[in-house]
């Protein structure tokens, strides 16, 4: 059992931010690479300035609101507690000041930035099994959401133990001293990490989420880096 | 299909990838915020006119040859092979979009299926499988061009046919020639279509703003733009673009086209001339009082369809508006805006398939019927060929008791001598 979390908990998570980090940049530079288009591809009347109101259109979802408000909700919920959870996992490396404007105890939001996204990936995978959502939706749609599921819930299992039910046993400074001997590629594991109570919520959180940086450069997940120049082709 | 002709075909495919193209091939999250944005769905409540489901036929082949995931985990995706039921499925897609781009307003990435469905039309040209009248009526359109010498008689005794008609709607001052064509020096090049409705109309307005123009020898419709071929669109475009350049005008002024004006304004390049419609010349003379107009012709309300390749491609909005207002004081707008103004029906190549698609034509366009409903207005204005003939379609498909009318004949007529 110990080499497997070993496997998951180090050479796994090397793997996973590699294929991560190059198959995301390889990508993006094969798209943008390719010759630009010759004619404008904008919607009329048209607005300035542009590059603002393109990022307005790419983070506050304008049309999304005036069609679908509840949807509009959830995907706002869900792209800022997203957004929350990254900077929570930043503050597992290390204190940036930064993050304490407000101050907070790491892990952000007291467990329910993660009680959030669960809720909204549930909404959001029940939705694709609905017609007309069923017809449009690929495999690829309901695996993302499952994986993303499963991640956050382990993930905020972990936390929801410490803050909800007085679990002491494995706590941030755990997880610090791992991640941060991952960083200077000296991976140790502490006996908190691999034997405690809750340690494999801890390997299948890092099991998930290994498989879903793996999979993010080659699904529908790059969005999040090509709404903006979309949205900008069409602002023009 | 055999070997060769995939390859052909796939090779066709990789021809549109640009970055644009990319963008749209990569990003859909399928989230079906685009699911009531399509006429035909809208109308018909079919799952296939959705716009995500447009795109995923084409995007299913693209996964297929142009992703390693096509190789390594097919069914991921639901990658498809390219094979002659794909082809009937790319064609069921790209002959039920009109082009309008109204989804690609509600597309929280701003997806254009315009461009994903050009390349469904491009491989169908290349399959042979594309309504063959469009390549006809394009193969024409490219021959006359090339052989303008064969036509030019034919076509200056019929455009001399024209010129009564001309005067007698704004008597000229004596010497003047009430359609003049093949003038070098002219300041202005008017691109018609086959047919005096678009031709006298615009010649009695040039005249009586005193306008240096001249006609064209070709018509602006381009159909290679309809049938998704690049270079069949680019041989029409470049016959006015070289009668431009050899006549040495200062601007070109598209006929009521949507799409003729869409392709010259936007695909002709910098040139040394300025690309109008004709919407926007009239607009122009009226601000610059060169001609006006009697409200008094008009006594029933009147409303405006945007052709969707003029407005919300192109963005010829307030002008059509402008004139309208010195035409009428009973004016109704449709609603919504014209962002979502609902497309109709007969764009991208649809109304020139005749009775082919009627059925379909009509049926998937029951929102813009009652969209024209909801206005009262007894006088239906627009400023495109296609959407002039859809609309007619429409009016006695649905009896609508609504009079279907070109802009351009409704200033012609209420010019104030």
């Amino acid at each position: 059992m110990e080499t497997v979390y070993y496997i998951i908990l180090v050479p796994m998570v090397y793997v996973a931010f590699a294929i991560f980090f190059v198959g995301t940049i390889a990508r993006l530079v094969k798209i943008f690479r390719e010759p630009k288009n010759p004619t404008t591809l904008q919607i009329f009347p048209e607005k300035e300035p542009k590059w603002l109101l393109a990022l307005y259109d790419t983070f506050l979802l304008p049309t999304v609101t005036r069609e679908k408000p509840v949807f509009w909700a959830f995907l706002m919920l869900f792209h800022v507690s997203l957004l929350l959870l990254i900077i929570g996992h930043l503050e597992l490396f290390k204190k940036f000041k930064v993050f304490q404007v407000i101050p907070h105890e790491v892990f952000l939001g007291k467990g329910f930035v993660g009680l959030i996204l669960s809720v909204c990936l549930l909404f959001f995978l029940l939705r694709r099994f609905k017609s007309p959502y069923r017809e449009l939706s690929v495999p690829e749609d309901y695996y993302l959401l499952i994986l993303l599921f499963l991640t956050v819930l382990f993930g905020s299992q972990m936390d929801w133990a410490r803050r909800w039910y007085g679990y002491e046993l494995l706590a941030a400074e755990d997880y610090r001293a791992y991640l941060v001997s991952l960083l200077y590629l000296k991976p140790k594991l502490s006996s908190a990490i691999t034997t405690s109570g809750h340690s494999f919520m801890m390997v299948l959180h890092v099991f998930f989420a290994n498989l879903f940086l793996m999979f993010f450069p080659f699904s529908q997940l790059m969005h999040s880096f090509l709404s903006l120049p979309m949205n900008k082709l069409r602002r023009g | 299909m055999d070997e060769k002709t995939r390859d052909d075909l796939l090779k066709l495919f990789r021809s549109k990838l640009n970055e644009a193209m990319r963008l749209y091939l990569e990003t859909c999250t399928r989230c079906g915020i685009c699911v009531e944005a399509c006429h035909a769905y809208a109308s018909m409540g079919q799952v296939r006119y959705i716009a995500a489901y447009r795109h995923e036929i084409v995007r299913r082949i693209y996964k297929k040859y142009f992703k390693a995931r096509g190789k390594a985990w097919p069914s991921v995706g639901e990658s498809k092979e390219l094979n002659e039921m794909a082809l009937r499925e790319l064609y069921d897609a790209a002959y039920s979009c009109t082009g309008c781009r109204r989804c690609m307003v509600y597309c929280p990435f701003g997806i254009d299926t315009q461009m994903l469905m050009s390349i469904a039309k491009l491989l169908l040209v290349g399959a042979h499988a594309e309504p063959e009248i469009l390549t006809m009526l394009a193969d024409m359109s490219i021959e006359r061009g090339r052989s303008l010498d064969l036509f030019k008689e034919s076509f200056l005794t019929g455009i001399k046919n024209l010129e009564a008609e001309v005067v007698k709607k704004w008597r000229m001052e004596a010497g003047g020639t009430a359609i003049p064509v093949d003038v070098e020096g002219a300041d202005l090049l008017y691109v018609a279509l086959a047919g005096a409705h678009s031709i006298i109309p615009a010649a009695v307005v040039f005249n009586a703003a005193k306008e240096r123009w001249t006609l064209s020898f070709f018509e602006a419709v381009n159909f290679g733009a309809f049938v998704g071929d690049p270079t069949r669109t680019q041989l029409i475009l470049e016959r006015i673009v070289n009668e431009a350049k050899r006549l040495k005008v200062k601007e070109v002024c598209i006929c009521e086209c949507g799409t003729a004006y869409r392709v010259m304004k936007q695909l002709s390049g910098k040139q040394p001339f300025e690309v109008s419609s004709i919407t926007e010349a009239h607009a122009r003379y009226l601000r610059e009082g060169r001609i006006q107009l009697d409200k008094s012709k008009l006594k029933d309300p009147v409303t405006y369809h945007d052709p969707c390749q003029l407005a919300r491609n192109a963005g010829v909005i307030e002008q059509p508006r402008f004139v309208l207002s010195q035409l009428t004081d009973d004016f109704r707008e449709m609603a919504p805006d014209v962002r979502y103004n609902w497309c109709c029906g007969g764009g991208g190549g649809l109304v020139a398939l005749g009775e082919d698609n009627l059925d379909f034509r009509m049926k998937s366009v029951k929102v813009k019927v009652d969209q024209v409903k909801q206005t009262g207005a007894k006088i239906l204005a627009t400023a495109c060929e296609n959407c002039h003939t859809q609309l007619s379609d429409l009016n006695k498909h649905y009896n609508m008791g609504v009079e279907v009318r070109f802009l351009s004949s409704m200033v012609a007529d209420a010019l104030v001598q």
